[in-house]
């Protein structure tokens, strides 16, 4: 049974419409218009306990509405969802216990209070025993380096410390079903790498995960499956795997030559690739599709005819997959 | 799970512990604040002091009376920056989302919002107000026999207070931006009005500020009762009064929850 469903979930909000400068302002002031603006556009989502899933898209694509409307902050127009049974924002008290939220961009810590105060006030709030609350805080420590910075008040965290601070009120509760909004943005890579062996912890360790993230390592370390969600509708929903076998269709050869790479003439000798210029003056790169040829057979075909003085292999990220989703260039 | 009204308690009460040891950790910022709580109550003072000086009575209250008014308004008026001045950040965390964590959370959002700070200029405006009423009282002549009404005047109008405050902010909800508009003035029109009694005013700004918007239930109706100028019914006013307006609070902030839309869609 899944732990989250999503069903025909819409989100509409209503936004001014007026012109932009100061008559448009004035305009609007006394002729109020307004346009009805669809973040969340029927979208049918389900997530079993212990999966981990990134929920991409394009900025503006819909993902923290999503996000609030999963975790009971937003209602929505349409639709229904249930976690763990229940409506968040209807039941929103008893979900709560059951649920972690971070938003990378807004801290939950009190901001005149140190560290400590903030996780110890969470820990009344969720009623975690105070036996359990020691050894989560221990795990913390030990995972996120939180000791170093527990007595600090958090205006004067730098923004890796708040993250990690953040998380850690996030899961100070042991939640079943986490969601975390963006929880790397502006971090430098030694925290990102830190965080996400964190965040893999967690989903071996049977937490329920839904990650928004522009960050695609973030995606690839942490996730199995991933959502992109394009102008509020979902666009993909699978496994990253499978993602990468639909989409990834070409593959590329590195061929160092001996002397300066001739593209004209090797696109006149070898037609069924695709070629282009590498880094090196003696670099060229032939593309090709992996339906029609497989790779031991350029390899060979190319190595033999050539005789290059190395050679190297690469296939398109994942990066460039979604990228080329949004704009359209693949069929969803 | 509905609202546990223990473990709400229980979450009011140390979240403002925790914010009050942090605010006393900064003795600059405490004493700072505090002092100015102390001189606003000293200009209060003067002021009734030198009007005296120069009339025998405002509205038929002697100067007794009127320090017994000034003072009971400042202890009403004042005191809930101790313990609900977060309700002054409704409007900062509408703007910037900063509800979405409170809306996550097992308790209730209003009190997590009115502890998210103190506001200490109430360590100097309560005990000032405290002495300004026990002399107005004495001078008064109002009997010991009264402080048990007394404190039950005081708990309500701190009520009143705290859900008219609550009320004013929550308007933010709807009305979208950083300052809390109807909050500063509520403040002003207390400040300005309620210092003087309301015989003092046309009879439909009397008729306003008990029924309309009932800041006189808050200083002015219980002073009444307490020097013998109102009836015993009137009694019946200031809890009433708090029980409607304590409910009418939480009411429109829950409805200010439910079209809270957040920030960044």
């Amino acid at each position: 049974m899944p732990i989250l469903e999503a069903r025909s979930l819409s989100k509409r909000f209503r936004r001014p419409d007026k012109k932009s400068g100061f008559n448009g302002a004035l305009k609007h002031l006394v002729q109020r218009k307004y346009k009805n603006f669809t973040a969340v556009d029927s979208i049918d989502l389900e997530i079993d306990a212990g999966e981990s899933v990134a929920y991409v898209g394009p900025n503006g694509a819909g993902k923290s509405t999503t996000v609030k409307l999963l975790t009971g902050i937003l209602k929505p127009s349409e639709g229904t969802v249930r976690v763990m049974g229940r409506d968040p924002h209807t039941e929103r008290i008893a979900n709560a216990h059951d649920i972690g939220v971070l938003f990378g961009q807004r801290t939950q810590l009190w901001w005149d209070l140190p560290v400590e105060e903030s996780l110890k006030l969470l820990k009344h709030m969720y009623r975690v025993p105070e036996a359990e609350y020691r050894l989560r805080i221990e795990r913390f420590d030990e995972l996120l380096g939180l000791g170093e910075f527990m007595p600090a008040l958090a205006r004067t965290l730098s923004l890796g410390q708040r993250m990690r601070a953040d998380l850690a009120c996030a899961l100070i509760h042991a939640p079943k079903m986490v969601y975390l909004d963006e929880p790397t943005i502006g971090l430098d890579i030694s925290v990102k790498d830190r965080l996400r062996a964190f965040l893999r912890q967690l989903v071996d360790d049977g937490t329920t995960l839904l990650l928004t993230s522009h960050d695609l390592a973030d995606i690839e370390e942490v996730c199995d499956r991933i959502v992109i969600l394009d102008e509020g509708s979902i666009a993909y929903d699978g496994p990253i795997s499978e993602l990468k076998a639909r989409y990834i269709t070409t593959k590329a050869v590195h061929l160092i030559l001996d002397g300066p790479a001739d593209l004209d003439a090797l696109r006149e000798k070898f037609p069924e690739y695709e070629w282009a210029a590498g880094q090196a003056a003696s670099e060229a790169v032939a593309t090709y599709e992996t339906v029609r040829s497989t790779t031991a057979e350029v390899l060979g075909h190319l190595t033999a005819r050539l005789a290059p003085r190395d050679l190297s292999l690469s296939e398109p990220d994942i990066e460039d997959v979604i990228r080329r989703l949004y704009a359209g260039e693949l069929a969803k | 799970m509905g609202v546990d009204a223990r473990h709400t308690a229980t979450v009011y009460g140390r979240s403002l512990w925790a914010h009050f040891r942090s605010v006393v950790e900064y003795p600059a910022d405490f004493w700072v604040m505090a002092t100015t709580g102390i001189f606003w109550q000293i200009m209060s003072f003067g002021f009734v002091t030198i009007l005296f000086q120069n009339v025998n009575a405002v509205g038929g209250w002697g100067y007794h009376e009127m320090l017994m008014l000034v003072g009971f308004l400042a202890v009403a008026a004042g005191s809930p920056a101790l313990y609900w001045d977060g309700i002054w950040s409704i409007a900062d965390q509408v703007a910037d989302g900063g509800m979405d964590y409170r809306i996550t959370r097992p308790a209730p959002v209003m009190p997590q919002i009115a502890t998210l700070h103190i506001g200490l200029q109430g360590v100097g405006e309560v005990p000032l107000g405290a002495a300004m009423f026990v002399y107005g009282w004495i001078g008064a002549g109002v009997g010991l026999g009264q402080i048990p009404v007394a404190l039950l005047l005081f708990a309500c109008a701190a009520v009143i207070q705290v859900a008219m405050y609550t009320i004013a902010n929550s308007a933010n909800f709807w009305v979208k931006g950083r300052v809390p508009v109807f909050g500063f003035f509520l403040v002003e029109m207390q400040n300005e009005a309620m210092r003087f009694p309301l015989p003092v005013f046309p009879m439909a700004v009397r008729v306003l500020l008990t029924f309309a918007i009932p800041l006189a239930f808050a200083s002015f109706v219980p002073v009444e009762i307490l020097n013998g100028r109102a009836s015993e019914w009137w009694l019946l006013g200031p809890p009433l009064t708090a029980a409607l307006l304590a409910a009418l609070a939480v009411w429109i902030f829950r409805a200010g929850l439910r079209s809270y839309d957040s920030a960044g869609h």
